[in-house]
């Protein structure tokens, strides 16, 4: 069910990201990003249980950072701390996150 | 010709020890005098090629420790992520390395900087790196020290002057996003150099290189070397890769063999269940992940090996861990631990001969059988969350601080972790071209185990049966590695900042002192115009000990993690 909203989210994520960025759609395009996917393969290694509680990195739900803090943290990142993304992660994949970020609730059960 | 060797390595082995016990009298560092492990010298990663991380000086022993006071300091500069090396010293030379692969050369008496070396790195390779940018140390050999840096290459610099003798790209690193923060090895005119690699989509390769010239003379990749082990990953899974020898392991002069352990196959977690030769992410043993695997050193050829954890789906890597060579009862036995917690004992050819857990939060099988290190009662995850936690955790029950061995008491010294993590496993989609992206498979959390609290603990233990003499216990894990002395004492520079030292033979604390910072990389003992000094590093910061502050609070929560200082000390 949580998951179900995220993509929801994610969904109007890339077409508002991509109507933003203005970028041409072609049949090469790199597919949007999956955020529960790159929270379970990359971010979560430091933002725990999918960025609901503290690990290495702090935790995400409920931040009190502002969206352009965060873009601005997951494109350059922080030296010893938070890798940059920049180079591998869209404007649109990084709306995304922000997006998923906005949107998580504490694990039911 | 096997026999020509062994009568020139005993020639040399007999040099190296005489040479070795005139202090100051510079001699090559070369194959037989790390074989001989001489005490004046730390000249290889733990020591010497049997992998002690022990020290046969007892000036500072059981007696004297109380006046065992600071001689000097050093501050490295720039500690992003703390301290992590094991100092070398070869003839009162003292070598070591610090984030970004900073190499300093110090006088060993008073600390004064010789030289020191600091690489331009790829800052914007570097920034965009996980696993980055701490360097666990260097090699000595042929007049020259070896370092890895994080953007893919292999360093050597004159002994004497610290001026570059060559400088190597081995690995794509702009591709794969990881280099090498392990040390090198150094053994008969060959510097070998595993790179990260347990969580990217490239093959875990071990280079071989010429000592002289750095030229490349063989490369193992860990993951799917030929075809025939690209069997053991079902649906050309071995693109998803992982692998990786990231910590330096042994050489054996006896047999040319190169001891090595490899790192855990990616994703970390699969969703095969209890299918996992048919089904899931990566179906099959993924032969050679979490392993330990012999290899000619003239050649890279697989002599033989043991997979320590066939089709590994908890990420407790074979790389982690020292290979500690024992003589026992005229059998030879290489002891070596799992990040799983538990101990695999083998012969010289890696044939299982014991295996005994050092942890109790143990949950991921119900154990391994000791004749045939073989699984039992494993535990496969399908996708979802899981009922119980994972246990140990994704730090591992060893981590890669390394234990040490005493031959005078006979005892192994080694650090486990009791801990665990939540875990929700995600069906990913295959990561096969590397981005800035890890492939972990699932997300997790860092809580006590079951049965009570976390904590660490030193364990004195016999390392063929594993008989547990006795147990230290600290709050939090101790991720430093341990040295153990002929002065019948072990040294345990501990995560809060504090060196102790034990009776090797009790366990009786004798001696402690505050170095200011959390300690994670390497303790070792010299000595230079017959003073014998302790040389450790402190500095916290890490893929680990970054989870401190949040579990833990104080000290962790306030201490620097780009921070970082060798302290080196002597008796009064």
């Amino acid at each position: 069910m949580v998951r179900f909203s995220f993509a929801v989210l994610l969904l109007g994520a890339r077409i508002l990201g991509h109507a933003s960025a203005q970028q041409p759609a072609t049949a090469n395009a790199k597919p949007p990003v999956d955020v529960p996917q790159l929270f379970a393969t990359t971010c979560g290694w430091c933002h725990s249980d999918g960025g609901r509680v503290a690990g290495k990195g702090p935790q995400l739900m409920d931040s009190q950072r502002t969206d352009d803090f965060i873009r601005t943290r997951i494109k350059i990142g922080k030296e010893g701390a938070m890798p940059a993304f920049g180079s591998a992660l869209s404007d649109t994949d990084i709306d995304a996150i922000v997006h998923y970020i906005r949107a998580l609730k504490p694990e039911q059960g | 010709m096997r026999n020509k060797q062994d009568v020139a390595l005993g020639l040399m082995l007999a040099v190296g020890a005489v040479v070795a016990a005139v202090p100051g009298h510079a001699q090559p560092v070369d194959t037989g005098r790390i074989a001989a492990g001489s005490p004046n010298d730390w000249l290889t990663y733990r020591g010497a090629y049997n992998g002690w991380n022990y020290s046969g000086l007892d000036q500072i022993n059981a007696s004297t420790v109380k006046d065992l006071s600071v001689a000097w300091l050093h501050v490295p500069g720039r500690s992003t992520r703390g301290l992590q090396s094991v100092p070398l010293v070869a003839d009162g030379v003292l070598y070591y390395t610090g984030s970004y692969s900073r190499v300093f050369a110090l006088n060993g008496a008073t600390g004064q900087v010789i030289w020191s070396y600091f690489p331009e790195l790829d800052d914007m390779l570097v920034a965009r790196q996980t696993h980055s940018p701490y360097n666990r140390g260097a090699a000595l050999g042929q007049g020259k020290v070896f370092v890895g840096t994080v953007d893919g290459r292999l360093i050597a610099l004159d002994m004497k002057t610290g001026k570059v003798a060559w400088d190597t790209k081995l690995q794509d690193s702009q591709k794969l996003t990881v280099g090498f923060t392990g040390a090198p090895l150094y053994a008969k005119g060959t510097v070998v150099i595993g790179s990260q690699g347990g969580e990217w989509p490239g093959r875990g390769p071990i280079y071989g290189v010429d000592a002289e010239t750095g030229k490349v003379k063989w490369t193992f990749l860990t993951v799917a070397p030929t075809d025939e082990e690209k069997k053991s990953w079902g649906n050309d899974s071995w693109r998803t890769g992982g692998g990786g020898g990231w910590m330096p392991g042994t050489y054996d002069p006896g047999t040319n063999t190169l001891y090595w352990g490899t790192a855990n196959p990616a994703p970390l977690y699969d969703w095969s269940g209890a299918d996992w030769k048919t089904s899931g992410a990566r179906p099959g043993d993924n032969l050679y992940t979490s392993s330990v695997i012999g290899l000619d050193i003239d050649t890279g050829k697989l002599k033989f090996y043991h997979q320590e954890l066939p089709h590994d789906a908890w990420d407790f890597d074979s790389a982690v861990g020292e290979f500690v060579t024992i003589d026992r009862d005229g059998q030879k036995y290489i002891v070596h631990p799992n990040k799983s917690g538990f101990i695999f004992v083998y012969d010289s050819n890696l044939k299982v001969k014991n295996v005994y857990p050092i942890v109790d939060a143990i949950n991921f099988v119900k154990t391994i059988n000791p004749q045939t290190g073989e699984l039992v009662g494993r535990r496969d995850f399908a996708a979802g969350k899981q009922a119980a936690p994972l246990c140990p955790a994704i730090s591992g029950g060893v981590s890669w601080n390394s234990g040490s061995y005493n031959p005078k008491t006979g005892m192994y010294y080694k650090i486990g972790n009791e801990w665990c993590i939540t875990l929700d496993v995600v069906k990913t989609t295959p990561v096969t071209e590397p981005a800035a992206q890890l492939n972990i498979g699932a997300n997790f959390k860092l809580v006590p185990p079951p049965e009570g609290q976390i904590y660490g603990h030193l364990d004195a233990r016999d390392p063929i049966t594993g008989a547990k003499k006795w147990e230290v216990r600290y709050p939090e894990p101790p991720m430093a590695s341990v040295l153990s002395t002929a002065g019948n004492l072990v040294f345990v520079p501990d995560s809060r900042g504090i060196l102790h030292a034990y009776s090797a033979d009790t366990g009786g604390e004798l001696w402690n002192h505050s170095d200011g910072l959390g300690h994670q990389g390497g303790i070792m003992s010299y000595a230079v115009n017959g003073k014998q000094y302790i040389a450790v590093v402190a500095g916290f910061g890490g893929m680990v000990s970054d989870d401190y502050a949040p579990t833990f609070g104080e000290p962790y929560k306030s201490m620097p993690r780009d921070d970082g200082i060798l302290v080196v000390y002597a008796l009064k």
